[in-house]
């Protein structure tokens, strides 16, 4: 089916919009620093008797008014208020607030419709990831030789810190953000998200957090490594105030996001898109969603108390007043496992929309896909114990631990054979998508199989703290998450842009980086095998050939990203076009016009088979 | 994908859904919100729980400092000449459990406001009557609020020497009541913010006998918040003291 629906949207009239006709990504900074001043200049009388200015609670306050004057900005209020004065939007309201003929000012405004809130997503990952990148080849540099001292012990700490969790912060949203924004409303036959304003407060809220974690570059050094475990988190200044915060806030944005979600695919979906004829990729966003929604509280807890050791004297973590590290290391962890299947899932479920539209196959075994990615978030939150088996911390649970650790491999392994599956005898369209879909799929063996082995308590005993460790999550992340994001964005792009990503470019920088991967990871792997420990900034001269290798393999892997970055901007200008549905896929997405027209549909479509049915006619030969 | 784009059912519906569609939509996000609140809630009680049961160097509810004076007396008795004596081993008592339970009753009683509003509503269609019950509502959250602050400021704190300074510290049981304590604080603040929320829409007739549902969303979290302050409370005064 090759229709494309047509639209026609009211217009909004001249006054529509209200205060938020004001209000823009300029504003929301103009609000975020008077606030956060004011809330200062306060603090500083009130809780700061020293008059220092830079007490702990003094930057606590100046992070809740930086936040809550970023909300006054760019109108995150507007709603509420109008809400609790009985004064609801009208349409007209809400067309101007879904960015009705704004043009381009409309994504730097509070904008709520999601093919919008998309192109934030993408945008925003993009500035994350160069920024996390940046610091990561800064570190690489620092590690280029023994006693390098290209940045200062403390600023690497700090880079380490902040490149960690920037970097976690990006890959939660790289697949999520842009294209359960951008394309999973469509793929439901919905004509927006089910609380577009919710979905315009979890992107802006996700900006004012990155504001937040980057303020810690600029006051003072975080050396606390980026899971900021007490006790050693004591030593650090404001900087871990401010990180703590970020995270308070960005799970904040999560929640907000997961909730709209969720109820966006079970209550939005058209007539006739059953849960069984749903788009592989909506059920990865949804089960994402849902392991979010029980993980991320655990990370708003755990960085609360944090903030509420360091600042009002409570004794959750400090052990002189009764606390103890393991309840952070505990907290934190039932948190951080979880986590890495709300960054792996939607890409995975993009990855098999890939593999099924460029082998003109069904997904294979479509029932077990959905039930490896339930089983694999059930599972990942009984695991978390396997990041502690070194610091003492119930060690009879140790067993059972590993026991769920090993388990969790099989419905990992799912993952590999309905890809495997749906690309075996397929007739398949070696365009970019699928390039950096293998990619992915080389990675990931890599990642899995060294993670079986960090399982193991014995092996784990000896590797912990190493940079292999480092080496197996960077082949989860980087390998793994990072090409599965690509292979989205360049199987997307031309749904956003109505233009492709360059193909010649886009493959030089998959070869730049794959390559760069294996040289850069693999040395990381003898560092470690070797016993080098992690997050160190000057190393035995044991270790100088393989950091060497990996450094060059780095600045291999940052030319692919240049690449792909230039391909990006030289594409969404100048690219080859490509109509509305250039891959002959079968789901709503692309049986639109491209771009989409606001509210997607002009009437909803009925769906009477599932979507990857692919007729005798469209297979290419 | 096969699709149909010219179901004349479909064609009707235009772009506006019907109250009931919509209601259902936040009803469900109401409660994946709630259930993002009982991980926050379970994890808490774990901290509780956990602390408790690790005791660290028995400083459940005990802590080496002073206790008795303001901050101030302290400070300026460290900084005399004869300066702060011993530091000795403070007990902390539990707070009072009638207390805790006084704000959970009021918390409850607001709840139950709530629901009867609406069920007032659903069946009699008054608004003005609504509103009214919303109003009182309100107001009973307002005084649990008042009770809940009391209940901040009578956490016991004990003056201790931190880092060549001082400052006003907690002991674990302290802590984890503090923070309980302060996450009720902030659902009670939403609360007067739903509850306002209800009166004046009510008052202004976007809520209605007709468009009740609303009413019924804001009520399905006042009553959680009720329901997680009873947990709460039942936790925190039967297991408190380690014999």
């Amino acid at each position: 089916m090759t229709t494309t629906l047509e639209h026609s949207a009211p217009k909004v009239t001249s006054k529509a919009g209200g205060l938020a006709r004001h209000q823009n990504f300029g504003t929301a900074l103009i609000g975020g620093v008077l606030v956060a001043w004011l809330a200062w200049f306060i603090a500083r009388r009130v809780c700061d008797p020293t008059g220092s200015g830079y007490s702990d609670l003094t930057a606590i306050w100046l992070g809740i008014g930086w936040t809550v004057g970023f909300w006054i900005g760019i109108g995150a209020f507007n709603g509420p208020l109008r809400w609790i004065a009985g004064r609801d939007h009208t349409r007209a309201d809400d067309l101007y607030y879904a960015g009705e003929g704004q043009g381009r000012a409309r994504y730097w405004k509070y904008t709520t419709d999601h093919k919008v809130v998309g192109v934030q997503y993408i945008v925003m990952t993009m500035v994350l990831l160069g920024v996390g990148g940046t610091l990561a080849m800064a570190i690489r540099t620092n590690l280029i030789a023994p006693g390098n001292h290209f940045v200062n012990q403390q600023v690497y700490n700090g880079f380490i810190a902040v490149h960690g969790m920037l970097m976690i912060l990006a890959l939660i949203v790289a697949v999520a953000g842009p294209w359960a924004n951008f394309v999973m409303p469509i793929m439901c036959g919905a004509r927006d998200m089910a609380f577009p304003r919710l979905n315009a407060l979890s992107f802006w809220t996700l900006v004012a957090a990155a504001g937040l974690l980057l303020t810690t570059l600029a006051v003072g050094s975080l050396d606390s490594g980026w899971v900021v475990l007490a006790p050693i988190t004591n030593q650090v200044g404001v900087a871990m105030d401010f990180f703590a915060l970020a995270i308070v806030v960005f799970t904040v944005s999560t929640t907000v996001a997961g909730v709209n979600t969720i109820a966006t695919i079970l209550t939005m979906r058209t007539k006739g898109m059953t849960l069984e004829r749903l788009p592989i990729f909506v059920w990865g966003s949804m089960i994402a969603a849902a392991l979010g929604l029980y993980a991320f509280p655990y990370f708003l807890l755990v960085e609360s108390l944090q903030i509420l050791d360091r600042t009002v004297f409570t004794s959750f973590f400090v052990a002189t007043g009764g606390g103890t590290g393991w309840l952070q290391a505990n907290l934190f962890w039932l948190m951080g496992h979880p986590e890495v299947y709300v960054i792996l899932i939607p890409a995975v479920a993009a990855l098999f929309e890939i593999a099924s539209v460029m082998s003109r196959k069904p997904v294979f075994s479509y029932r077990t896909a959905i039930a490896g990615m339930v089983g694999l978030a059930g599972l990942s939150i009984l695991v978390w114990a396997h990041h502690m088996f070194t610091t003492g911390w119930a060690p009879t649970l140790g067993g059972p631990f590993m026991l769920t650790t090993e388990i969790i491999s099989i419905p990992t392994g799912v993952f590999f054979l309905v890809l495997i599956g749906t690309l075996w005898r397929g007739n398949i369209w070696m365009k970019l998508p699928t390039v950096w879909m293998f990619g992915f799929i080389a990675n990931f063996i890599i990642a899995g199989i060294t993670g079986i082995y960090l399982s193991d308590i014995p092996i784990d005993n000896q590797l912990h703290g190493t940079m292999f460790v480092t080496a197996h999550f960077h082949y989860v992340f980087v390998g793994s998450v990072l090409f599965g994001a690509i292979a989205a964005l360049a199987f997307w792009f031309p749904k956003v842009t109505g233009r492709f990503l360059n193909e010649f470019q886009g493959r030089i920088s998959f070869w730049l980086t794959f390559v760069g991967v294996q040289v850069t990871f693999l040395a990381m792997f003898l560092s470690g095998l070797k016993g080098m420990p992690r997050r160190i900034s000057s190393y035995s001269i044991l270790f100088e050939h393989t950091n060497l290798i990996s450094t060059i393999g780095a600045y291999t892997i940052m030319s692919g990203m240049l690449v792909l970055l230039g391909a990006i901007i030289t594409s969404w200008r100048h690219g080859d076009p490509s109509g509305p549905n250039p891959w002959h896929a079968n789901s709503l997405e692309w049986m639109v016009s491209t771009p989409p027209p606001l509210e997607n549909f002009d009437v909803l479509p009925v769906i009477t088979e599932d979507p990857y049915t692919y007729r005798e006619e469209l297979v290419r030969s | 994908m096969s699709i149909d784009t010219h179901d004349q059912h479909v064609a009707h519906e235009g772009h506006h859904e019907s109250p009931e569609v919509v209601d259902g939509r936040q009803r469900l996000a109401v409660w994946l919100f709630i259930g993002g609140d009982f991980v926050t809630l379970s994890a808490l009680l774990f901290a509780y729980l956990y602390l408790r049961g690790v005791n660290t160097d028995g400083h459940w509810m005990n802590m080496l400092g002073y206790q008795g004076h303001t901050f101030g007396w302290y400070e300026n008795l460290a900084g005399s000449a004869a300066g702060l004596p011993a530091p000795t081993l403070i007990h902390v008592h539990p707070l009072a459990a009638g207390f805790n339970w006084l704000v959970t009753l009021v918390t409850v009683i607001s709840a139950g406001v709530v629901w009867l509003g609406e069920r007032g509503l659903r069946a009699t269609k008054n608004a003005k009557s609504y509103s009214a019950m919303a109003w009182l509502a309100t107001a009973v959250v307002a005084v649990a609020i008042v009770l809940t602050i009391i209940q901040l400021r009578h956490i016991p704190q004990i003056f201790v020497a931190k880092n060549d300074s001082h400052v006003m510290a907690y002991t674990t049981y302290s802590s984890a009541m503090l923070v309980l304590i302060g996450s009720a604080l902030v659902h009670l603040l939403l609360l007067v913010f739903l509850g306002l929320g209800l009166a004046i829409r009510s008052a202004r007739g976007v809520i209605s006998g007709e468009k009740w549902h609303q009413a019924r969303l804001v009520r399905i979290f006042w009553v959680w918040v009720a329901l997680s302050a009873v947990v709460i409370s039942a936790v925190t005064t039967t297991v408190n003291t380690i014999h």
